[in-house]
């Protein structure tokens, strides 16, 4: 990690000493390890070893930005004079102000890196995969099994010339498999995962029971009518929501004038039953880090309270510009939220679905409104009917037409069970009234 | 560079491997970003290194560096070695097609090379077109963000075979995105244009054709309705129709996705698939285009191959092992990414032929149905055959004629059901309507064209709000 720093910080000084008002540079390198099945068999082991650098450099608020891979000090002297010559071409920005300065202290995140998961050989990535394949075999001797599994661990280390200097270890480790089942023209798919970020975390036991089980309940999906009717979201789609209502509510959106929020700070925008809190401090959660992509503490942040949408995503320079507090979400490039939380209810996934007499249930999908209008027109690929409080059958080629702001306000439920993964819940979420369209 | 390769190309024959291939690939890519009349990011990258794949005992390894020496390039090879004698499956043999060796280095052909235009004058350029956008209606538009960019690209493939090939690629885009309002409504529109070539794209561009015409589409779409929901007959313009097809047909064809079992086109080679208005051809080898290339990333020739022919399928896009799995000619369809990636099949520029129709007969033929226009992206799953894609806006067609407009809306339907469903193909052809187009497959993106006639779908699912 030291030498990384040092990197950095050589990086910063070249780019300053050619005359960058401001920069920040981030050096880092790891190691990816992947194996691949194809068809129930082990197809293919993959390995990537990088590494790479890149400087943001500042002339009167306008930015060169340059990147290489790999780190050798002489490509590091000639990119950071790249950066500067750039910075001078840019067009002025005057609301630039300036780069993070260093906190007191960062937050102290556990269970960010494992070195359990940098001693895991492909050979053991292997073993995962055939036990997969074994279980989703003994659910159905016909399924057909595609995913894979991998690995990797980076060390990562920013510094910029207001004195920010941190570095931070990472590792993650994640199997996905996908089943499909054919009966005749039939065909059933579905897919599950696990990932974290230490292995204790890891526990890939019945992801190919659970991608089998469901595929096959995807057999004979049917055209349906369309119609106004109540849809829960499932595990793995209800969380979708609100991550991208997160990703929605940052501030450069807003401040460009292109978002569907605008003017919606302080106001109810979803229903009391919505409160949203982005956590990137989670141990061992999936998106947890004690900084952002610019070296600006993470701290919690209460997103929307019983449907009220209180703040903005920042970064530095959102946050200068819009004279408010920087929320710590910059990607370096952009602003995103971390972890999502949102706060589950009083029922169960179980008596939300027997409340509905006619409805849609979502088992997996993302309802992808147009961040700058807010329209949603989405195809649920994996859905169910609902009839007298029941899952009745799949449906195909149906579709949801509405406002993002309708659907949030007819969020009238989310679950109290749950699906739990490093740094997210994943509870079922209902909507009453949605527009569908079918094609029967 | 090409030592290296060699070397670490007769170290690999040594050891007995079945197959092995070596690329190196080197990049540098310039862009500019501008936001409401601000050309204030600009951004440089470049990147190199080597990736190394090999078949031993019937499996692949494949290990990949950015530290590009001898010493490195041997330490990859073992790695790749290691990662194929891991992944050794009973019952499981991969294998490639043999194919002769080729020899060749290709130059990029760009008009004018634009990492030699000045910085000065990319500026000047992209400024202007932007503020033209902004100068059509000063109080409607809200934001602006006009991006340019440049790559070039040198792939060097060497192999087991002997192939020995050196491609270089130089490609120029832009796009602009308009966002006008009234009141609290807003509503967007983008233009692209992209080649494989240079600057001369920026200089031949007109700001009518380009952002001007993005803000007036914006403007126009702020008086557009709400679009329908529901189930109606449409005519997809060539914009929708490249998007279809690629997402739709092409990805289905690619033969990865049916040697893994996951695709809806598996054992239909021979069988009528579509209406035998439909004729699909996949041709990387049309000078200039986004998607094209002279050999792919295993060095295979690119082939203009005939997917669908009169609504019969007659051919999967195929890497080398693919085609040694089916038993077919390998056609030049393995790309990757960059020389971190594994090359995968990969569609080039894909579209449908035109037919007999013209559009205003197209359009005459419907009662009561809809047209769509600009295609803002989509996506299939290949198992099941369901796609969906996004218009940008549309228009009702009401007794023959093009009535109210539309705005922004996605569709969505079942690939056999609506490739019979299509009864009227126009003879006005447009060959890439992405313009700049990027597809995503397995963690990697590519250069892609598609494009086509208009079409006339019998049906097609509307999820819009109405």
């Amino acid at each position: 990690m030291e030498d990384l720093l040092e990197l950095a910080e050589y990086g910063c000084e070249i780019a300053k000493k050619e005359g960058a008002e401001f920069v920040d540079a981030v050096a880092h390198r790891g190691r990816n390890i992947s194996v691949g099945i194809e068809r129930n068999f082990i197809k293919h082991g993959n390995v990537s070893t990088y590494s790479g650098m890149s400087i943001r450099a500042f002339v009167k608020g306008g930015m060169g930005f340059a990147s290489i891979s790999g780190l050798k000090k002489e490509e590091i002297l000639n990119l950071a004079k790249k950066a500067s010559v750039l910075a001078k071409n840019a067009q002025p920005d005057p609301d630039f102000v300036a780069l993070p300065s260093p906190p007191e202290s960062y937050p102290v995140v556990e269970g960010l890196f494992d070195e359990g998961i940098q001693g895991i050989d492909a050979g053991k990535l292997v073993e995962y995969l055939r036990r997969i394949i074994e279980e989703a075999r003994s659910v159905n001797r016909d399924v057909v099994v595609n995913g894979g599994t991998g690995l990797h661990y980076s060390e990562t280390a920013i510094v910029n010339s207001a004195g920010i200097h941190a570095g931070m270890r990472s590792s993650v480790i994640h199997i996905s498999a996908s089943a499909t089942i054919r009966m005749g023209d039939e065909v059933g798919t579905f897919f599950d995962f696990d990932n974290a970020r230490r292995l204790s975390d890891f526990n890939p036991a019945g992801i190919g029971v659970n991608a089998t089980r469901m595929a096959m309940k995807f057999l004979g999906a049917r055209h349906i009518r369309g119609g106004i009717m109540p849809v829960i979201f499932g595990p793995l789609s209800g969380l979708n929501i609100f991550r991208t209502l997160c990703y929605n509510a940052n501030a450069e959106d807003i401040q460009r004038n292109r978002s569907y929020l605008l003017g919606k700070k302080g106001e109810q925008i979803a229903s009391e039953v919505v409160t949203i809190v982005d956590d990137p401090l989670i141990p061992g959660g999936m998106n947890s880090s004690p900084y952002d992509g610019e070296g600006f503490p993470h701290t919690k942040l209460t997103v929307v309270e019983r449907g009220v949408l209180k703040t903005w995503l920042h970064n530095s320079y959102t946050a200068n510009k819009g004279k408010e507090k920087n929320t710590g979400h910059s990607t370096r490039g952009g602003i995103s939220p971390t972890n999502v939380i949102v706060v589950p209810g009083r029922k169960t996934e179980r008596e939300l679905i027997s409340e509905i007499k006619d409805g849609i249930y979502v088992a997996m999908g993302d309802i992808s409104p147009n961040r700058i209008t807010g329209d949603i027109s989405a195809t649920i690929d994996w859905g169910f009917k609902i009839e007298n409080g029941e899952i009745a059958y799949p449906v195909k080629n149906v579709m949801i037409g509405m406002h993002m702001l309708d659907f949030l306000k007819n969020i009238d439920a989310i679950s109290s069970d749950y699906r739990e993964e490093p740094g997210a819940i994943m509870p079922a979420v209902r909507v009453q009234n949605v527009k569908i369209a079918g094609g029967a | 560079m090409k030592d290296i390769l060699e070397a670490i190309r007769d170290r690999a024959k040594e050891k007995g491997l079945d197959f092995m291939d070596i690329r190196f690939v080197e990049k540098d890519s310039t862009s500019i970003q501008l936001q409401d009349g601000k050309a204030d990011r600009v951004f440089y990258g470049r990147s190199a290194g080597i990736g190394i794949r090999v078949i031993l005992n019937g499996a692949w390894g494949f290990a990949t560096t950015d530290r590009i020496t001898l010493e490195n390039a041997r330490e990859c090879l073992a790695l790749a070695v290691s990662m194929a004698e891991a992944s050794r499956e009973r019952g499981s043999t991969v294998n490639v097609t043999r194919v002769s060796p080729v020899i060749d280095t290709v130059k990029a052909k760009s008009g004018i090379d634009p990492r030699l235009v000045s910085f000065e004058e990319k500026m000047e350029r992209v400024v202007m077109l932007e503020s033209e956008a902004r100068k059509v209606s000063p109080d409607k538009i809200s934001n602006t963000i006009l991006g340019y960019g440049d790559s070039w690209c040198r792939e060097i493939v060497c192999n087991s075979f002997g192939t020995l090939v050196e491609s270089e690629s130089v490609r120029t885009h832009i796009s602009i995105t308009v966002v006008a309002k009234d009141g609290t409504l807003r509503q967007s529109a983008s233009e692209h244009e992209a080649i494989q070539g240079g600057f001369e794209l920026i200089r031949n561009l007109s700001p009518q054709d380009f952002s001007i015409k993005a803000a007036k589409r914006a403007i126009a779409l702020l008086s557009a309705k709400r679009a329908p929901s529901g189930v109606f007959p449409c005519i997809l313009h060539p914009d929708i129709v490249g998007l279809f097809v690629h997402e739709a047909l092409g990805h289905n064809a690619e033969a990865d996705s049916v040697m893994a079992g996951v695709s809806i086109l598996e054992g239909k080679i021979g069988q009528k698939i579509a209406s035998e208005l439909i004729t699909i051809v996949d041709d990387p080898t049309v000078e200039g285009l986004w998607g094209s290339y002279k050999y792919d990333s295993e060095g295979v020739p690119g082939k203009r191959k005939v997917l669908v022919e009169n609504g019969v399928l007659k051919e999967y896009m195929h890497s080398l092992e693919t085609a040694c799995k089916f038993k077919s000619e390998p056609n030049g369809s393995a790309r990757a990414q960059d020389f971190n990636c594994r090359p995968i099949v990969r569609m080039s520029n894909t579209s449908i032929l035109g037919g007999n129709h013209s559009y205003e007969e197209l359009i005459k033929s419907i009662e009561h149905g809809i047209l769509l226009s600009k295609g803002l992206g989509g996506y299939v799953d290949p198992t099941k055959g369901q796609f969906t894609f996004r218009a940008g806006e549309g228009w009702f067609i009401r007794k023959g004629e093009i009535a109210e407009q539309i705005r922004d809306v996605s569709m969505s339907g079942i690939l056999l059901e609506t490739l019979k469903d299509i009864d009227g193909v126009s003879t006005e052809y447009v060959p890439d309507t992405l313009k700049g187009g990027m597809c995503g497959k397995g963690g990697q993106m590519m250069y892609v064209g598609a494009g086509g006639p208009y079409v006339r779908v019998k049906k097609l699912i509307i999820g819009g709000q109405e």
